[in-house]
């Protein structure tokens, strides 16, 4: 299987797509309160095409447009019973713009409902909602990732749900925020805790994405490496975000961000891409510094 | 021996910080049977707790589990002690808020955390949940009689209508009647000011101390 022996090949860095919902925002065509989700059907041209501009930039492997496509995430929007034909048309889309030799990545995001005392989900809520998307993701894509966990437990049901129906490769993400004593999750697991926890899952590949600039994650990157020999993935924000009249700016320059990748490479991270605020132009100057090494 | 009061707020105000929800009970239902000031219970006790729970977290040594438990412990302990304050004690609500998520988006943890610790200080709170439309908002703040209304949003495709909160207010002629607060990820103070509206909050407990210096207490 090609990620397999991504994974084995030493030299082989491997590049990611960048920020999808904040592409659809830069294009005007998600509209407020809008699941992006259902873009996969009503407005699958678009979707097409920004998948087609990251692996043109590119990418090795991108996302299916499906972040949000739980059951329980949908179950908010009155859009649960759709799950089906917004996953099918989601595969269609990112099919119709993969080209040979690339990957599909099937993407999994978090319900959005939080464990007590913050929230009332409980874990096997997560693990069957998790499992429900996979079974619709599993015939069209060659991996899974599961990203922008912020609680370990979550993480560790959707990692479970996958692994019970599919033996495909798993890149668990957590999204952590910088705090005095460390990198730590919102509900309190440090960095160290949640890499050994995820090392006892077996997954394939341990990775962190969104809420942190580039510059912040190359710190935790420091950290990370050497907890762990499991290969790991990166996908930054493009800074923090600001808001100028109707629109959102990431203003950090993209050579500052190539410029954090590159060192992040450097510390022996495998995966490489980035989260909100990136675009194939940050894309297309990752792979330049790839294709260099 | 007889513990001092001192000791006795001591003993409530570290049992909110240990999340220890056992004590925090048998205090106040204590301190309701031995017909303490329970004023200052809330005050120089427990509020004293939840105003340290609220530092840690700021702080980074607690986390959002720890804060929420702090929050409704204290808040049950409210729940104990307010049926029995002392008849001619002053009203312990310090102020009334009305919050919502607004139309449009769904998301309400945020909104909920602020809702929580409002109340744990004091406030009286009327959370009208997530995807809230502008007219009901301002409408529930009308019949609550409320003194601020905070609005959030988390997403940047529907903090538009925190603009148009403001806009109807102003249509309606309510706008010196309320003050409005806004909050949510993209919220900064930029579209505050662009909204002509009173403030913002960046967290639940920046939340807390604006609505206490709005309302001075």
């Amino acid at each position: 299987m090609l990620f397999n022996d991504w994974l084995k090949d030493d030299s082989k860095i491997v590049l990611f797509d960048g920020g999808f919902g904040t592409e659809l925002l830069r294009r005007g065509i998600l509209e407020p309160g809008k699941v992006p989700d259902m873009l996969n059907i009503e407005n699958p041209d678009t979707i097409v095409e920004i998948h087609k501009s990251y692996y043109n930039a590119g990418s090795n492997m991108c996302h299916t447009n499906t972040f949000g496509s739980t059951p329980l995430n949908l179950r908010r929007h009155n859009l649960e019973e759709r799950i089906e034909e917004i996953i099918e048309k989601a595969l269609d889309n990112i099919q119709k713009a993969c080209p040979p030799g690339s990957l599909v990545v099937g993407d999994i995001g978090p319900t959005g409902k939080f464990r007590p005392p913050v929230g009332t989900a409980s874990s096997e809520e997560w693990h069957s909602s998790f499992a429900t998307q996979t079974k619709l993701l599993e015939k069209g894509v060659d991996l899974f990732h599961i990203e922008t966990i912020s609680d370990l437990e979550e993480m560790l049901s959707a990692v479970r749900a996958v692994k019970k129906v599919s033996n495909k490769p798993i890149i668990a993400s957590i999204t952590y925020k910088k705090a005095k004593r460390g990198f730590f999750t919102i509900m309190g697991d440090p960095l160290e805790k949640c890499i050994h926890t995820l090392e006892n899952e077996n997954v394939d590949v341990i990775g962190t994405n969104c809420t942190l600039g580039s510059g912040d994650m190359l710190d935790l990157v420091k950290q990370a490496i050497d907890m762990t020999d499991i290969p790991i993935s990166v996908k930054p924000n493009a800074g923090q975000p600001r808001l100028e009249g109707t629109k959102t700016h990431y203003d950090q320059p993209i050579e500052e961000f190539v410029r954090d990748i590159q060192e992040m490479i450097n510390f022996g991270v495998k995966i490489v891409g980035g989260c909100c605020g990136t675009t194939p132009e940050t894309i297309s100057e990752i792979r330049k510094i790839i294709d260099l090494i | 021996m007889l513990l001092s009061q001192e000791q006795i707020f001591k003993d409530m105000m570290d049992s909110i910080v240990n999340l220890d929800e056992e004590t925090a009970i048998d205090l106040a239902s204590k301190a309701i049977k031995d017909n303490m000031n329970l004023i200052d219970v809330i005050e120089k006790g427990y509020a004293i707790g939840i105003q340290k729970v609220g530092e840690l977290w700021e702080e980074g040594e607690f986390f959002l589990p720890e804060l929420m438990r702090g929050a409704q412990i204290m808040q049950n302990c409210l729940d104990l002690l307010i049926p029995h304050l002392q008849k001619g004690s002053e009203e312990v609500s310090r102020g009334k808020v009305v919050i919502a998520t607004i139309e449009g988006d769904i998301h309400s943890i945020g909104k909920t955390i602020v809702g929580t610790m409002l109340r744990a200080y004091g406030y009286e709170v009327h959370d009208l949940g997530a995807d809230v439309p502008a007219e009901k908002i301002i409408d529930a703040a009308i019949e609550k009689d409320a003194d601020i209304i905070g609005v959030s949003a988390l997403l940047t495709t529907t903090m538009f209508g925190q603009k148009k909160i403001i806009e109807i207010l102003k249509e309606r002629n309510l706008l010196e009647r309320f003050k409005v607060i806004l909050g949510g990820a993209p919220v900064t103070r930029s579209w505050v000011n662009e909204c002509n509206a009173d403030g913002f909050a960046e967290n639940a407990i920046d939340a807390v101390k604006l609505v206490k210096s709005m309302l001075g207490k």
